[in-house]
């Protein structure tokens, strides 16, 4: 309770500072929605019903289902995430992380709180909407397990993003050097917010077992679906959520030991 | 009795490689590396009773901060073993920090944008303060530190000084049973030095706070610590007193005297025979040096008011830098300076 309250305050130090510069922020919110949006027309004019009626049998509906499942997981992410992309230069090579390492908290939690990506709130209210919206017309009625269901795979979905970056992170330890690694792992993302059949099936190992995106968005949904097949997976995603962390939190932990801070 | 920082045989040894020249050079460093070892701190051993005020001093790469970030838990030891208040710094992090306070003159502790006495409550709901406790602390730093009229600004309108001021008070909102500084008067002006100096000596005396002191100004070491510890090349090569170290053999006390006529520079030369040196700088003054064991400074005056009638004279003990450049030099031919004891 008292770390939560910390964390808490954390949050606010963040606002406070962030609304110091509050054009900024609005701008910035304002962006988020017009790039989510702009994803979703390349949906929507790519399934056009017409030239491509669909993706290998799955209906513009049921892609923009998933698709709109995935952001409740990324908008989790990408508000948590902005200190892990810069960590290596930020923390590791500028030695930030000394700071850190002097409090009695968690590293982790720490460097997750000290920096938000407040506007990527514009895309959770983006997948929200487009979840029920798709939902309706697809014939779908939610009970309150599915609610449930919604809410727990996308905390799990979110803390699998947040652990992969988090293990890419803790490489930084490791290598000084500026490793780009980051952004091509962000745009396997976007695999994963597409029926995972459509791709082949060295793409469906990946995001599966290397880099396990299917379980952020598309496994999920298909509690939603009526299609056979992917009942053993379905439910996988909390238990994926759950060895993601615990990878992650044991590169870290060895990570830590190997930090070297700066010269002076 | 049993010090409050215990050390034996510390060392920490970082990896690097030979980076090799140009892009195609960087290209073959990704494919393969030579690594080889650097003993940063190589084997220190220490023992520091509570309440003490330390200096800690050694060139750039002697590996003061690297033992100072083991102190403080950012860095783990490579090999050897520690005890600071009961704890290890490294594996019990979480725990030693509460027991201790940290300024790094280069970096603030500080959050950027907000006003200093919200950084200040977020530490103290960090270091689990109580209320009463918080205010009685933070109305005492600032009477002492001068704090008013900066805590409702943010950190980064503030003057190097000012900041400095800000993150000693913050290093000990949670009353810290230990105070390491790492270089707290880098950049500063004399008279924010001097408000800097009289603090530290406040707490140390009225709160028995250890304080651990690295810093490139001699004069500050020699005006705040008993007890000095010098590191070169990852070892320790003096451990003692002050006080000790400056009468060590090979320093030279320095004279000068104004002769109420012209100064007798041939006379005095063959008097003390190689035993002092002296110089004229000017047609009154000379200038000279002398080592204590050799020529008692009793001597010295008692010869030169026989015979001159003499208008002014100072005897200069060795200054602190000479005895640290004497260290360095002993140091590297290898001698250990015995100074405990």
């Amino acid at each position: 309770m008292r770390t939560l309250s910390i964390y808490g305050s954390y949050f606010n130090q963040f606002l406070m500072s962030r609304l110091a510069y509050k054009w900024d922020f609005f701008a910035s919110l304002i962006a988020n929605i017009v790039v989510t949006l702009s994803g979703l027309l390349f949906i929507v004019l790519l399934i056009d019903g017409e030239a491509v009626p669909s993706l290998q049998g799955w209906t513009r509906e049921e892609v923009l289902f998933i698709y709109g499942y995935s952001m409740i997981s990324l908008a989790l992410f990408n508000t948590l995430s902005p200190n892990l992309y810069r960590f290596g230069d930020k923390y590791v090579i500028e030695g930030q992380f000394d700071r850190v390492l002097l409090r009695p908290l968690n590293t982790l939690c720490q460097v997750l709180f000290e920096s938000f990506n407040l506007e990527s709130v514009g895309s959770l209210f983006v997948g929200i909407w487009l979840i029920f919206y798709t939902g309706a017309s697809l014939g779908m009625e939610f009970g309150a397990l599915d609610y449930l269901w919604l809410l727990v795979s996308g905390i799990s979905g979110g803390i699998i993003l947040t652990s992969v970056f988090v293990l890419l992170a803790s490489l930084s330890f490791h290598f000084q050097d500026r490793l780009g690694i980051g952004a091509p792992v962000y745009n396997l993302i976007n695999f994963g917010r597409y029926p995972l059949p459509i791709f082949n099936n060295v793409v469906q190992f990946v995001l599966k077992w290397v880099v396990p995106f299917a379980f952020v968005a598309f496994f999920p949904a298909t509690h939603f679906f009526s299609r056979p097949g992917f009942e053993f997976f379905c439910y996988f995603t909390p238990g994926m959520a759950a060895i993601c962390l615990l990878v992650a939190a044991l590169a870290w932990t060895y990570g830590v030991s190997k930090y070297t801070s700066t010269g002076s | 009795m049993s010090g409050i920082i215990k050390l034996e045989e510390l060392t920490k040894t970082y990896r690097s490689f030979n980076r090799r020249e140009g892009v195609w050079g960087s290209v073959k460093d990704l494919l393969h590396r030579d690594y080889f070892d650097v003993k940063a701190v190589d084997g220190i051993s220490l023992d520091v009773p509570e309440g003490e005020l330390l200096g800690y001093i050694g060139p750039n790469g002697a590996g003061k901060s690297t033992s100072i970030k083991m102190l403080t838990g950012i860095l783990k030891p490579s090999s050897g073993s520690m005890q600071v208040n009961g704890y290890h710094p490294f594996r019990d992090r979480k725990a030693y920090t509460r027991q201790i306070g940290v300024v790094f003159g280069q970096r603030t502790q500080l959050w950027w944008d907000i006003a200093v006495i919200e950084s200040f409550r977020l530490l103290s709901k960090i270091y689990d303060v109580r209320q009463v406790d918080f205010d009685a602390r933070l109305k005492n730093l600032s009477e002492i530190l001068e704090l008013e009229a900066l805590l409702r600004l943010p950190v980064r309108k503030l003057s190097l000084g000012q900041r400095m001021r800000c993150d000693l008070a913050a290093s000990l909102l949670h009353n810290p049973k230990l105070l390491f500084l790492d270089e707290p008067t880098i950049g500063l002006d004399a008279v924010a030095k001097d408000s800097i100096r009289d603090f530290l000596r406040a707490i140390n005396r009225d709160f028995g706070t250890t304080i651990i002191l690295t810093t490139h100004d001699l004069k500050e070491i020699e005006e705040l610590c008993q007890r000095i510890v010098v590191l070169d090349k990852g070892k320790i090569i003096y451990d003692g007193s002050l006080v000790k170290v400056k009468a060590m053999p090979g320093l030279k006390r320095s004279i000068v005297i104004d002769f109420a006529g012209k100064a007798p520079l041939e006379e005095l030369s063959t008097l003390f025979q190689g035993r002092a040196q002296f110089s004229l700088q000017s047609e009154r003054r000379l200038v000279g040096e002398f080592a204590p064991e050799q020529l008692p400074a009793a001597e010295v005056v008692r010869t030169v008011l026989d015979r001159h009638e003499v208008a002014d004279l100072t005897i200069t003990e060795p200054s602190i830098e000479q005895v640290i450049v004497k260290l360095y030099r002993d140091g590297a031919n290898g001698s250990r300076v015995a100074g405990n004891g």
